[in-house]
């Protein structure tokens, strides 16, 4: 490596890593787009078929009711619940009462060690 | 008035006890004073007094304004501009604050040799600026960001993955640029990087390529840049809301800005859990140098998904980022001692990161005016979105939706936007990787 950036110049190298380093990220990115576009929704079908038996009893929710169901409602109900939450006050006694504080000793407090104090 | 006759009194009784106590910094100096005073019998009064104005000067020396310098006022200014900016218009207040007051801090002019300053062995800005230098506090952020994405719109539509890549061609093309300003190798790619729009990765890249330690093969040790690329990542990053805007203007037409999409589809629980895992390994294994930053990445969000380590993923998007924020914006801050930073690179690097924005800006809204000539017309992708995929999280994406509105009232872009822009985030750790593993 060292030996290569010697032997050439810094803007010949800097074009070389340019190009790669674009067509590396790139690739990444494809590679990972083409999986959660091919081999997720596979993965997943497999998943199913091998655990068919066992969750059989647990129906899933019909699609065909959620077609209207998109995100937007679904943050619009959100939204009404936050803002219904967030008005709520818990309550509270109403009857002020004082209590007396009672003073222990602490060291920390003490008037019995001083500035002046040495020990 | 009465104060001012306080505070007068309060010196001159300071002025007069001195002497007599025998305190100060000078005390060797004081007894030649009295030594030559006794031959040549001058009054007592005197000595005294002349003893007290020495001390005074002695005291004054070790001020700030006896050593501030026109570089220590103007960072203090830029200071105070960071925090008016954070305060009065909200410029990611989190990030610029901190960096604002440290900028203060840093730029408090001192005596040298007492451990004070942030450059000083043993200072505890120091030790605090440490985390920077080796790289500490990004991967931790990097965990708490994602802890806090929802990576949900990206795997609904894995398509609007490569506008985060796009978007990386600032950061190569700023690296460039460098190369031409006559940066060497390991600098312009930390420069570069400020086209990622990305705080952590910057620093990262940049403790770990131009951190003034390292020594090329030709025997030059490269020069240390992590404060002014810090700044210039986080300030560009803070300016998104200004710089973005007019770009999309520019290249996007008004029927496209309008173009609505369709709402993403439901993302099941196991897909958001599988997602971390696979990407994790994805990415890694084809940029392995990009470990630190997006193995806790994926770490963050799996902790988020898998339902099961909630108190985790609270600890680490909440109190930890908080945690790490609060030090990284201080110490960052505080290394733009005008000393060291007020330099031409760290001009040439300022104008090199709004460079980077642009182009970065540019590459995502040309490359998803291009996949739009590919896709149907149910399909289309509205351009605006392709800005987000500078990372900038969330910022860039918020952007992306007030442009939308603006257009059109009726057209909610941020759930679209929060696609290209996370994956602005793992493209650009990914190219800081890349030119890790190029020029480490």
């Amino acid at each position: 490596m060292i030996q290569i950036l010697l032997n050439t110049d810094p803007i010949s190298e800097g074009y070389v890593i340019l190009i790669t380093g674009l067509l590396i990220v790139f690739g990444a990115l494809v590679i990972l787009a083409l999986f959660f576009n091919f081999g997720l929704p596979v993965m997943l079908y497999v998943y199913k078929i091998i655990t068919k038996g066992k969750d059989k009893k647990i129906s899933e929710i019909k699609v065909k009711g959620d077609t209207g169901f998109t995100g937007e409602i679904s943050a619009v109900i959100g939204a009404s619940v936050h803002m219904y939450l967030s008005e709520q006050h818990d309550h509270e006694s109403a009857i002020l009462t004082i209590k007396q504080v009672k003073k222990t000793y602490s060291p920390w407090s003490s008037k019995i060690y001083g500035i002046q104090n040495r020990l | 008035m009465k104060k001012l006759i306080i505070i007068f009194s309060v010196l001159s009784l300071l002025i007069f006890i001195r002497p007599v106590l025998g305190l100060g910094a000078n005390n060797q100096v004081m007894e030649t004073t009295t030594v030559s005073n006794t031959q040549v019998q001058t009054p007592d009064e005197e000595s005294v007094l002349d003893g007290a104005f020495k001390g005074i000067k002695t005291f004054y020396n070790y001020t700030g304004f006896a050593n501030a310098t026109s570089g220590h006022i103007i960072m203090i200014i830029v200071g105070i501009i960071f925090i008016y900016l954070g305060i009065k218009y909200d410029y990611e207040p989190l990030l610029l604050i901190p960096i604002g007051i440290g900028v203060i801090i840093g730029n408090i002019p001192f005596v040298a040799g007492n451990q004070t300053g942030i450059y000083e062995t043993g200072s505890v800005l120091n030790y605090l600026y440490f985390g920077v230098v080796k790289g500490v506090y990004p991967p931790l952020i990097f965990l708490g960001i994602g802890a806090m994405t929802d990576f949900s719109s990206l795997i609904a539509n894995p398509k609007l993955m490569l506008l985060g890549g796009a978007a990386q061609i600032g950061v190569f093309a700023t690296f460039l640029g460098a190369l031409y300003l006559g940066f060497n190798l390991p600098e312009a790619g930390a420069i570069g990087i400020i086209g990622g729009a990305d705080g952590p990765t910057a620093i990262f890249l940049s403790s770990k390529l131009a951190n003034g330690i390292n020594v090329l093969a030709d025997g030059t040790t490269v020069k240390n840049l992590i404060g002014p690329i810090a700044i210039a990542a986080y300030s560009y990053m803070a300016l998104v809301p200004v710089i973005q805007p007019p770009l999309m203007r520019l290249l996007i037409s008004k029927e496209d800005r309008k173009i609505k999409m369709k709402p993403p589809r439901a993302v099941t629980q196991k897909e958001k859990m599988i997602f971390p895992v696979v990407a994790l390994i994805l990415t890694l294994f084809i940029s392995p140098s990009a470990l630190p930053l997006l193995g806790m990445l994926f770490f963050g969000n799996l902790l988020k998904e898998s339902g099961r380590t909630e108190r985790l993923a609270e600890t680490a998007r909440t109190k930890l980022i908080d945690i790490v924020t609060i030090l990284l914006g201080v110490t960052v801050g505080a290394s733009t001692q005008a000393d060291i930073f007020i330099t031409k690179d760290s001009m040439l690097i300022f104008g090199l990161g709004a460079i980077s924005f642009v182009i970065a800006t540019c590459g995502g809204l040309l490359f998803a005016k291009f996949m739009n000539l590919f896709l149907k017309d149910g399909n289309k992708i509205n351009p605006l979105i392709g800005a987000a995929g500078v990372s900038a999280v969330p910022d860039s994406a918020r952007v992306v939706h007030t442009e939308g509105l603006k257009s059109d009232p009726s057209n909610y872009l941020l759930m679209h936007a929060m696609a290209p822009n996370v994956s602005g985030v793992i493209g650009s750790a990914i190219a800081a990787g890349i030119i890790l593993s190029f020029l480490g």
